[in-house]
């Protein structure tokens, strides 16, 4: 592995996080708080269990567009199978994230079957979903879940926020597959040259298949945190979480074209990205102006990391 | 035609002393080259040595380093594409450079169209020059609305060659025009070039295959690692002396080939199909032998091993390894079977580039370098080590990243990757393209060392001599069908080439 080469832009992020903290911790009293901190990290959750995975979707040179709108989806089923089908909570949240992982499955279906390029593939089934939940909800909403379902979205484990626990383990399991294991190494090897991969017997088609399902999965499981963080169920949930995720994603170092990304990479986009966000929020720049910032911090990073890769092997 | 070029005696083209070089390495050094009005002067050398580089420093692509560029006459300076095109040199290039979405005609006049008085296309004007262009190289088939994306190889070579013409081109430069195309179009093809050299076109003729020069050529110029060895007219030569020539050594010195008795059977094939290119064929390879596959490029040599590979499994027929019948559906199944590929595109099918050799060594045999599914980096490095001490890369290190890598370390890396599986069926396809003299030999060292070793070596190859001076038998393919098997002592280039370009002929006679 071209350790040295991968770090590099980790490291240049890690310092431009350090350096946002510092700034914002400067702009606002309330921003460097642990309960503000963890708040954030509580926010970050959904888009971070998506980003996380959709690292591995952008290694292999492809990209998943339709999370946001399966979060919706498994939103809206978990609601109707609970509400209107009377199914235990827990036998509802466990069917929402078998269909979601199967809207996934689906996704790499037709991805590796009918050789659709993933933009265009999951731009489809960005809306296929979105209109499937709509049709489902039928703009109602689902309220009223019993307590315990609560304690995953807004409760704290040893001070934690729950959900921030699981985004943890996630993380760790994750940047063991990617970094340490054969699937790993086949999840590169694809994104760097799919043909060859090919050639040399790697299952291609089943690799990319598994890894479409668990972003599909990363969406359900969001689904479920953000339903009961937000203690409601609509169809619009998840709208727009796909450019968050894709943003943490690149801002971290994985290249669009394959290949190349971390997750420690991700998890560092993802932080620097909630930081500004709440952190000009409390400094009191308007949202808009927030946007733009990170449009820039996005640019500035990747031209950084460009100008100590001028001896990349592209 | 201008009056320069009317004059037999004086060349289209001259050049004296011409040497470029890349980042320091001289490829062309001090080639003298000419060409005269209304012939055909063939430009032979082995994969780099130079042919190429000498046709784009006279197509204006690449700028030459020192010596002298005459055209017609006149010593040019400073040769652009541009001024080349204006100067009458065109060049048909391998890989044709035509729009496909556009049609026939607009592909022949882009650039140039026949206008009209207020600055408008004259769409009839430039069909009707089109059809007389096709016309006159015998193509009354071909219609000038066609996308030229519906078009055939052979018919879209046509196109280039008229676009060329509607250029008023005076040298026409073609490299490799028939490696692309099927027996009937190369006739076709070499009928057209006839053609123009009565026309009084001065033709520079790139190919390896020696039945055309002899056909076409008045004279042969040959390259060997950028230097001129000779130019000759074509009654001086003889294919021995040519091959002579070009490689620079007696051909049997070249190819390390010993004589080995071959074992049992390793691979049988029975009435393989698939598709068109792969049509019903049979042979048996056995332990220790080298099994030269000679046919012209899209006769089915390639389409055959990707299905013994795996990639495009078969339709139908029988595949024995061991005597075993077996079933190939997948790269996956060929590796199950101790059946190994080299494939023939090393940048596209055979490496990762932007990976380390350790990486690009461990990928076909993961599961040797891993425990459960963790990876066993200390292990993998290990074994790339080793690869690397006993197949000659010549690198810094497992960690290197293979892009870096010189063509013919980077085809020991595919071969190294291969060599992990312990392969007992090993084929490999163009072997030897693209790389240097030196790592040439040493390739065909391995190759003759793993068939020592017991391996079946199934060698697809376009390059006769390596195909002859490396074989224990010749399978020849033409047309997706297995036409002739020759022993090692009856294989020659006469015979093997007549196999490739006219199977028919051959069995009539």
């Amino acid at each position: 592995m071209n350790w040295k080469a991968i770090l590099r832009h980790e490291t240049i992020l890690a310092i431009l996080v350090v350096l946002a903290l510092v700034v914002l911790a400067a702009q606002s009293d309330r921003f460097f708080t642990p309960e503000n901190l963890l708040n954030q990290g509580r926010l970050m959750t959904e888009v971070g269990l998506v980003a996380i995975i959709m690292t591995f979707v952008i290694a292999t040179g492809g990209i998943d567009l339709s999370v946001g709108s399966i979060l919706g989806l498994v939103a809206i089923l978990i609601g109707v199978f609970w509400q209107n089908l009377g199914l235990p909570l827990e036998a509802a949240i466990g069917l929402g994230l078998v269909v979601g992982t199967l809207a996934g499955l689906f996704n790499g279906f037709i991805i590796t079957r009918f050789g659709v390029p993933p933009l265009i593939a999951t731009l489809a089934t960005l809306a296929l979903y979105r209109g499937l939940a709509e049709g489902i909800s039928e703009a109602r909403s689902v309220r009223g879940y019993p307590d315990w379902f609560y304690v995953l979205g807004q409760g704290q484990v040893l001070g934690v926020p729950t959900q921030l626990w699981i985004l943890g383990l996630v993380a760790i399991l994750a940047a063991i597959v990617l970094g340490l294991t054969s699937w790993g190494r086949a999840t590169y090897a694809i994104g760097s040259n799919e043909t060859a991969a090919r050639f040399s017997g790697i299952r291609v088609d089943r690799v990319k298949m598994a890894i479409y399902a668990a972003s599909g999965f990363a969406a359900s499981l969001a689904a479920v945190i953000f339903v009961s963080r937000v203690s409601t169920t609509r169809s619009d949930m998840g709208t727009g979480l796909e450019l968050d995720a894709i943003t943490a994603v690149v801002l971290g170092g994985t290249s669009i074209f394959g290949g190349r990304g971390t997750i420690i990479g991700t998890v560092l986009g993802l932080i620097m990205v909630q930081a500004l966000k709440n952190g000009l929020s409390l400094a009191g720049v308007r949202g808009d102006g927030t946007i733009v910032l990170i449009g820039a911090v996005l640019i500035l990073t990747i031209l950084i990391s460009n100008l100590f890769h001028r001896d990349g092997n592209r | 035609m201008t009056p320069g070029g009317r004059d037999a005696a004086s060349p289209l083209i001259r050049l004296k002393g011409v040497s470029k070089a890349f980042a320091g390495i001289r490829v062309v050094k001090d080639v003298d080259f000419d060409v005269r009005p209304g012939e055909v002067h063939a430009l032979m050398g082995e994969n780099g040595a130079g042919k190429s580089t000498l046709i784009k420093i006279i197509a204006g692509v690449h700028p030459h380093d020192g010596g002298t560029i005459e055209i017609g006459g006149e010593p040019v300076s400073h040769l652009t594409p541009r001024e080349a095109r204006r100067r009458g040199v065109a060049v048909v290039y391998q890989e044709l450079l035509l729009f496909p979405e556009l049609t026939v005609a607009e592909n022949v006049f882009l650039g140039h169209a026949p206008r009209t008085g207020w600055r408008g296309l004259d769409w009839p004007e430039m069909r009707r020059r089109t059809r007389a262009l096709l016309d006159s190289l015998d193509s009354p088939d071909l219609d000038v609305d066609t996308k030229v994306g519906a078009l055939s190889v052979a018919n879209r070579q046509r196109v280039e060659i008229a676009k060329a013409l509607s250029q008023d081109a005076r040298v026409l430069i073609m490299d490799e025009p028939t490696a692309a195309l099927a027996e009937a179009d190369v006739v076709r093809l070499m009928a057209v070039v006839k053609r123009l050299r009565e026309r009084g076109v001065g033709i520079i003729y790139v190919s390896h295959r020696l039945p055309e020069i002899f056909e076409l050529a008045d004279r042969v110029t040959v390259l060997r690692d950028g230097a001129l060895i000779g130019t000759r007219p074509i009654g001086e030569v003889t294919a021995q002396s040519l091959v002579a020539m070009m490689v620079g050594r007696e051909i049997d010195h070249l190819y390390p080939k010993s004589e080995i008795a071959p074992g049992e059977t390793l691979l049988e094939v029975r009435n393989l199909s698939h598709g068109r290119k792969v049509r019903d064929i049979s042979f048996a390879l056995r332990r220790g032998e080298i099994l030269g596959v000679a046919g012209l490029v899209g006769s089915g040599r390639t389409e055959l091993a990707l299905t013994l590979f795996g990639i495009t499994p078969a339709s139908s027929g029988e595949i024995l390894v061991s005597g075993k019948p077996v079933r190939i559906g997948s790269p996956r199944d060929a590796r199950a079977h101790g059946i190994a590929y080299v494939p023939e595109d090393r940048g596209l099918q055979g490496l990762v580039k932007p990976m380390t050799i350790a990486q690009n060594v461990s990928m076909a045999s993961l599961e040797r370098v891993r425990r459960g599914i963790m990876m066993r980096f200390a292990e993998e490095t290990r074994r790339a080590a080793a690869a690397i001490k006993a197949i000659g890369i010549r690198a810094r290190g497992p960690g290197q990243v293979v892009g870096q890598l010189s063509g013919g370390n980077q085809q020991k890396v595919v071969l190294a990757k291969w060599l992990e599986t312990a392969p007992q069926i090993l084929i490999m396809d163009e072997p030897t393209r693209g790389i240097d003299v030196g790592a040439k030999a040493e390739i065909h060292q391995l190759m003759t060392k793993l068939a020592g070793e017991g391996m079946g070596i199934i060698m697809i190859s376009s390059e006769l001599p390596e195909v002859l001076g490396m074989s224990d038998r010749v399978l020849v393919i033409n047309n997706g069908q297995l036409v002739r098997t020759l022993e090692r002592g009856e294989a020659t280039a006469e015979s093997v080439g007549a196999a490739m370009a006219d199977a028919r002929r051959e069995e009539a006679a």
